[in-house]
């Protein structure tokens, strides 16, 4: 209990800080980076409890980002609905999609797993490209998302968009954290150390996955709602296999046994695109290289390495 | 006394001249920053590059005469790395916190659509330059007052396209058609819509087999056999890029281009008609750019300039982005102020002197802010340089007909 009033303490602290810094600072590039920092890190820490937790490397995590956006995109644009509406509506879809998705990739281990999943991402991929009556097909959703209000409150307008991602996010990272804190975060463990051993001792194994399966599911998607209205519409780029990549990118540099290993490597992956963009043509090479600093120099992400330096074992409970 | 005095006015007079002259050179030397996000890594670099290329001609060209209303032309170019969402955040970033007081957007579809969001948002200044979209101007619902167009349209090509081929097809008795595209949204659409102007024209006409290559399709051997062996008369693709290179390279070992008379609406780019190993002479292409298209001496010396000084021809990208600078140009002449504001009133209904204009000028039409009277015509390709000759420029009374019929039927006005 002491333990869940301390991570909420730290939550409001944390939007409490942030909402502060505009009025010290008016820099919108910061309030449009954390923005997509609240994002892309709901995605990646999603990823993490399947990566890190469980022990499913899934390659096609971002099909639930993408359903995320489009989702929500197309609730706002086609139907007459609000915003919290449709952003529970979007929760509703992704967990339907999941718990479909999952049952047929959950049964499956390692690199079977891995490519299952990525197939699933490609097909929804392909479905979006090939829908254009419904999805703009490859030139996105167009025309902007309308209505962007919540509680009298204009998302439309950058600060308050940014407190909203902000706060999206602190709620999201809180939850997730809860879950691995609780039995069934220990089971997700126990799986991912040892299944064979976990199901003797009693747990459902498919269940646990499946339940997971769907949790990140949705975590992934409220990312993609964030996302959304950033770019206000939805674009086949947000749904490609390439998004899923940035997802594993910021597990591998933050670190995956870190509970905030994937928002610290989203913060660092993010920060490099931003600075390198601004210097030079070549990102792709730059970021190359500092993966390949990270793979051979440290050997694990950012967060676990530190977490290791100062003695500590990863939260995560790499054995 | 009387020395003294002098000699103190004299002191404060050319004090109060050094104290005002870096005020009044500074006002004048403030730069018009404008921001630039296109794509200039990955496989689809040459879009940025050569938009880029034309751009710093037309600044170093306005920038000697005088600048933007007496301030100079500074451009800030981003990469958005053809990520609609990296394109949307650029272009925020160049207004928010690079000082920029305009976008000149030269991304492709997707990249443009999450632009005219940004635009909308924060109700800047910004030229369209890349995006054939015909949607992104046309349908009032994506509209945004402060955003503009200065690249060719995909009605328009579709219009100019069919009716030329109606008049090969009507000369030389073509009447089985195949069609061979790309299997996407852009491909299948262009595909349609030539087809729907092709028969407006010439209502005889049967199609009689349909090809669909993937995307980046390294063998189009199955795609070639299958058209040959359809016996159509006449082909047209909506190729482009290398794929359409890799498709003429391969149809020469099959001697596709012999077998029947093939349209091509983007071919007529340097880039592809470099690119190719034997270019087949007589291929119909309707023109991305070219020096003969139109045939001027101002548009000649142009494509010449921009070869002396980058070593290659300009793209289709290039006069589309040239002509957008020069928009910005003639809309701070006429205005006497780099406002953004008055500058859109400016561009509204404007008409410049432009060498890719069919008559030597292109008009930003007010109603939907985009860019008419460009030379846009169709000619037939020859094996060495010029590589394509006897350009038949398009009448745009016919376009203009047309285009208003297809708005209207869209229900676009």
């Amino acid at each position: 209990m002491n333990r869940i009033v301390r991570d909420i303490a730290i939550g409001v602290l944390v939007v409490a800080v942030l909402a502060a810094v505009p009025h010290l600072i008016p820099s919108k590039a910061f309030q449009d980076f954390v923005i997509r920092c609240s994002s892309m890190a709901l995605f990646a820490t999603s990823l993490n409890l399947l990566v890190g937790y469980t022990g499913l490397s899934s390659f096609g995590h971002g099909l639930f980002f993408g359903l995320g956006t489009y989702s929500f995109a197309l609730l706002m644009q086609k139907t007459g609905i609000s915003l919290p509406v449709a952003f529970i509506a979007t929760l509703l879809i992704t967990t339907v999609t999941a718990i479909a998705v999952g049952a047929i990739c959950i049964r499956l281990r390692l690199i079977y797993f891995a490519f299952v999943t990525l197939a699933m991402q490609m097909l929804m991929h392909s479905v979006i490209i090939s829908w254009v009556g419904l999805t703009g097909g490859d030139q996105g959703l167009q025309g902007g998302i309308p209505r962007r209000v919540v509680a009298g409150i204009d998302l439309g307008n950058q600060y308050n968009l940014y407190i909203f991602a902000a706060v999206v996010l602190v709620i999201g990272l809180l939850m997730m954290r809860h879950i691995v804190n609780t039995s069934f975060g220990t089971s997700l463990r126990m799986i991912r150390d040892n299944e064979t051993r976990a199901a003797f001792l009693g747990i459902v194994v498919w269940r646990v996955k499946l339940t997971v399966f769907v949790l990140s599911a949705v975590f992934a998607s409220v990312g993609g709602i964030v996302m959304s209205l950033f770019v206000s519409g939805a674009y086949p780029e947000l749904i490609n296999w390439p998004i899923s990549g940035d997802a594993i990118f910021a597990i591998v540099m933050g670190g995956v046994g870190s509970f905030l290993g994937p928002t610290v490597g989203t913060m660092i992956l993010l920060l490099l695109n931003d600075v390198v963009t601004r210097q030079t043509e070549y990102y792709g090479l730059a970021l190359g290289i500092i993966i390949l600093a990270f793979a051979l120099g440290l050997r694990r992400g950012l967060l676990d390495f530190i977490t290791e330096r100062l003695g500590g074992r990863p939260a995560g409970g790499i054995s | 006394m009387n020395q003294d005095k002098t000699t103190r006015r004299a002191v404060l007079t050319g004090a109060a001249a050094v104290l005002a002259t870096p005020h009044i050179a500074g006002a004048q030397a403030k730069a018009v920053r404008i921001g630039m996000q296109a794509t200039f890594s990955g496989p689809l670099a040459q879009s940025g590059i050569t938009h880029r290329n034309a751009i710093e001609m037309e600044v170093e060209r306005i920038n000697a005469t005088g600048g933007m209303a007496g301030r100079p032309i500074e451009m800030v170019y981003r990469d958005s790395k053809s990520q609609p969402q990296e394109a949307a955040r650029v272009a925020r970033e160049l207004i928010n916190s690079d000082g920029c007081e305009m976008l000149f957007d030269a991304e492709s579809s997707a990249g443009s659509f999450a632009v005219q969001e940004v635009v909308r948002d924060l109700g800047v200044l910004c030229i369209h330059s890349s995006s054939e979209t015909s949607s992104l101007t046309a349908d009032p619902k994506y509209r945004v007052a402060t955003a503009f167009r200065s690249g060719r349209q995909g009605i328009h090509d579709a219009i100019v396209g069919g009716a030329y081929a109606a008049k090969v097809a009507e000369a030389r008795k073509l009447t089985k058609w195949a069609t061979c595209s790309p299997d996407y949204a852009y491909g299948r659409d262009t595909t349609a819509q030539y087809l729907e102007y092709l028969k407006h024209f010439k209502p005889d006409i049967e199609v009689i087999s349909q090809a669909w290559p993937k995307l980046g399709q390294p063998d189009f051997t199955e795609v070639i056999t299958k058209l040959i062996q359809a016996k159509p008369q006449a082909m047209y693709t909506a190729l482009y890029g290398g794929d359409l290179t890799a498709f003429i390279n391969q149809g020469n070992i099959y001697a596709l281009f012999s077998a029947m008379q093939v349209f091509s609406v983007n071919l007529a780019d340097y880039t592809a008609l470099t690119a190719i190993k034997n270019l087949p002479p007589g291929i119909a292409t309707g023109n991305r750019y070219v020096v003969t298209c139109p045939d001027t001496a101002a548009n000649r010396e142009w494509g010449e300039a921009y070869r002396k000084r980058y070593n290659e021809y300009p793209t289709n990208w290039s006069w589309e982005s040239s002509t957008g600078m020069r928009f910005y140009e003639g809309a701070a002449k006429k205005a006497g102020s780099t406002d953004p504001k008055k500058l859109a009133e400016a561009l509204r209904g404007l008409k410049i002197d432009c060498p890719f204009g069919v008559d030597g000028t292109v008009t930003m039409r007010a109603e939907d802010q985009t860019v008419v009277g460009y030379a846009i015509g169709w000619g037939t390709t020859l094996t060495k340089p010029p590589y394509v000759a006897d350009v038949k420029p398009a009448d745009w009374g016919t376009i203009f007909e047309l285009e208003t019929e297809w708005k209207k039927r869209n229900g676009f006005i």
